[in-house]
């Protein structure tokens, strides 16, 4: 009985914490203008197995290819919006971005030996800590129809830092593998060569879909459905070798854009079939965190929050006045740039095949992620209110 | 608060306003950006003068005082440079246009300052509706009388202006079949429209403007919508029914046209303006409005209809003394262009259009003529 029950249970378990997460986002957006995907994240979290939940976040089966799908179609649309020709008329943003992200990679290092947190796990946990995740970001600021310098540049920074974050992992994955294995090749198979072929997948599609799109005189309405199957193709063709979709996304959003393709307002988000992917994509990342994990690293999770969250609002800052906006807008958006969560999650899931252990590797990590699913999403809400930049 | 005398200043004088769009190079949509840029331009000196509008997607931009036609391009050329330099700071574009071809009215956001705000109150959808981008032209007059003689001497010259100017085709994504959609927009509002008819200015300021004042509906000039309007504080009156146009020499050009109307006027050659002449003036307005150079218009004191071009044609040979004695004559000559060959800002848009396959792609394309680059 309990057999055939279970039977009949498991496959309902996805659609169902998709819909309770999807009701506690909207329940939580009326009752405490909380940002959807910070219900969604709670939601998550209290229905995995792990914390005695239902849901079982199952590895081989397509629900983590859902959830990278998902973020890749956040990351192509985070590509389109940045433009690149924005560096040369203000070359401040370009050295605020290299400083905010090199600053937060020293401070969280030093900080993780301070907390005498071993050597390669300091270095993950540092080269991570660069980041901003772009699915919070990207959703906070359609659901705001936010619009103003510190959310251009909130775009612009996480775009750059997520690049700079696949970049430095990378490496340090290539010198943990050159320590540990001694094979030069393997090394640099798995950190440079990783990087430029995924970036090479994003460009071919870049160039690719957009001339395929005009050949067959689709550019109009067309364009979301189409520029969404090949989001799907890449995450799949890239996940299957081992590259990074998370880059390759990235990289066919911006090299579409300066294809001079537009995608026009009405597709912002990828429609329905975004939002719906983001409920999904959002309760994966909160399921796959242990409660165990989180108690143990919470302490190390503040002081890295902290840390992180100072130095870049200050990087931020500092180059406020020499980009033309005001102090205060400079300090909004370095607080903007808190969350990390999904990317983190799943830059770490696409590491696995490397026996790292991934989570049990980077200490604090998953206090990190729990912590910032939540209060993410919330501080760049209220940075971007703050900003005046929410419409009214 | 009673009307301000009316401070004379040197006839003939001209000063342009300018109302821009903000546009994202993304996806070339109007993006709220008004604030930032108006931080950033005022961190140097500005060549002219920059002031919020309605909602944060616009910005308004004017001149100081000229007398001379190429010194007021060269002005509206540094202003366009700052502009262009400022945007590419933020990552925005400016653009010109009478309308926005696909902003959703409702996405705009009002901008933080007591006025708009209490107008936002007052006229609800209708101050979102208003993100229309017209140009101003104010011309300096002698004396208050001199001023109501013109503003009233123009009127059968104000559908002219309308067509000559028009580039807002386009409205909420669809062609509108006008070639000023947006004047349509300015109608909406109740005190929009005329002038009523004085020509002396204390019987303006008591018998009028002091009535309407009583009645609590206005507090100042600043509240009538009017076509032409007196602007007392400045001894000018101000055209408004001119859309932005793509261009800064179109811009500068329809100052020098209407500086050149106001020479001939000012002759008092023709038969001094009557209440009459206004019985065909929403329909001649309409007609501009709607069909551009292609309008049919009924003269005023002949009943007579005339084809809108040859109006315009006639007159600009009417002009050519005055275009000479007031150094105007390329203005002039890029007008004659526009009404014999090349058509209006209205025509090059759906060309635009066409050639782009999309609204957003003409959007690119009206962004690259304001930076003053040539149309391929």
């Amino acid at each position: 009985m309990s057999e055939s029950l279970s039977t009949i249970a498991a496959p309902l378990a996805w659609p169902l914490a998709i819909a309770v997460a999807w009701l506690a986002g909207e329940l939580g957006h009326r009752w405490l203008s909380l940002p959807r995907v910070s219900s969604y994240g709670i939601a998550g979290f209290f229905m995995a197995e792990s914390q005695g939940g239902f849901l079982m976040v199952p590895s081989g089966s397509t629900i983590p290819l859902l959830a990278d799908f998902a973020f890749s179609l956040m990351l192509f649309e985070l590509g389109f919006r940045i433009n690149l020709r924005w560096l040369r008329a203000d070359p401040w943003l370009g050295v605020t971005s290299v400083v905010e992200a090199a600053a937060t990679f020293s401070a969280v290092f030093l900080l993780a030996q301070f907390f005498a947190v071993p050597m390669m796990s300091a270095l993950l946990l540092a080269a991570l800590s660069m980041s901003t995740s772009p699915a919070a970001v990207v959703r906070v600021v359609n659901e705001l129809k936010s619009s103003g310098q510190v959310t251009e540049r909130l775009l612009h920074l996480t775009a750059f830092n997520c690049v700079l974050a696949v970049v430095v992992f990378k490496m340090v994955l290539g010198y943990w593998i050159l320590a540990s294995a001694g094979s030069l090749f393997h090394a640099a198979w798995n950190s440079l060569m990783v990087v430029a072929v995924s970036a090479g997948i994003g460009v071919l599609f870049g160039v690719a879909v957009p001339v395929l799109l005009r050949s067959i005189g689709a550019v109009g309405r067309n364009a979301t459905v189409a520029f969404a199957i090949a989001a799907l193709l890449l995450t799949a063709l890239t996940l299957v070798l081992n590259f990074s979709p998370l880059l390759a996304a990235l990289v066919f959003g911006l090299v579409a854009r300066h294809r001079r393709v537009i995608f026009s307002q009405a597709q912002n988000n990828f429609g329905a079939l975004g939002d719906l992917l983001s409920v999904l994509l959002f309760v994966f990342v909160a399921a796959s965190v242990e409660w165990k994990q989180v108690v143990d690293g919470a302490e190390l999770a503040l002081a890295v929050l902290g840390v992180r969250l100072v130095v870049k609002t200050l990087s931020t800052t500092l180059f406020a006045r020499l980009s033309g906006i005001t102090w205060r807008k400079g300090a909004l958006t370095g607080l903007a740039m808190t969350p990390m969560s999904v990317f983190v999650i799943l830059l770490l899931e696409h590491s696995r095949h490397l026996d790292l252990g991934s989570f049990e590797q980077v200490a604090g990590i998953a206090a990190i992620v729990i912590i910032l699913e939540v209060a993410g999403p919330i501080l760049t809400r209220r940075a971007l209110v703050w900003a005046g930049e929410a419409r009214r | 608060m009673p009307l301000e005398p009316f401070k004379a200043s040197r006839s003939l004088t001209m000063g342009v306003e300018l109302e821009l769009q903000l546009v994202n190079l993304t996806d070339f949509d109007l993006t709220a950006l008004a604030p930032d840029l108006l931080h950033l331009l005022s961190l140097r000196n500005f060549p002219g003068d920059v002031k919020p509008e309605m909602t944060e997607s616009m910005i308004e931009v004017s001149t100081g005082v000229h007398a001379r036609h190429d010194e007021l391009l060269a002005q509206l050329s540094d202003i366009r440079d700052v502009m262009v330099v400022a945007g590419d700071r933020l990552n925005i574009a400016l653009c010109g246009g009478g309308t926005h071809p696909f902003q959703h009215w409702v996405e705009q956001h009002i901008f933080a300052k007591p006025r708009f705000e209490q107008l936002s109150l007052l006229y609800g959808y209708l101050a979102k509706q208003f993100t229309v981008f017209g140009q101003h032209v104010h011309i300096g007059c002698a004396s208050a009388d001199e001023a109501l003689y013109l503003l009233h001497a123009l009127n059968r010259y104000v559908p002219h202006f309308i067509a000559l100017s028009a580039s807002s085709p386009f409205l909420q994504g669809v062609d509108t079949l006008f070639d000023s959609s947006r004047l349509n927009s300015v109608y909406a509002f109740p005190l929009s429209g005329r002038a009523p008819f004085l020509l002396d200015w204390s019987e303006f300021e008591h018998g009028y403007f002091a009535k309407m004042e009583n009645t609590g509906v206005v507090k100042s000039m600043k509240d009538f919508y009017w076509d032409i309007r007196p602007k007392p504080e400045f001894g000018t009156i101000e055209l408004r029914v001119c859309d932005t146009p793509l261009t800064i020499e179109r811009a500068a050009a329809l100052a020098a046209y209407l500086q050149a109307l106001c020479r001939m006027l000012l002759e008092r050659r023709a038969p001094p303006p009557v209440e009459d002449d206004y019985l065909v003036y929403n329909y001649n307005r309409f007609q501009a409005c709607r069909f551009g150079f292609d309008g049919l218009i009924v003269h005023p004191r002949t009943n007579e209809s005339i084809g809108l071009r040859d109006d315009i044609l006639a007159t600009l040979r009417e002009l050519e003394p005055h275009a000479a004695a007031l150094n105007s004559v390329p203005a002039l000559s890029e007008l004659h262009r526009a009404v014999a060959y090349e058509g209006n800002h209205a025509g090059l848009l759906r060309r635009l259009f066409a050639r782009e396959g999309g609204v957003e792609g003409m959007v690119d394309a009206a962004v690259r003529l304001f930076r003053g680059d040539r149309p391929s």
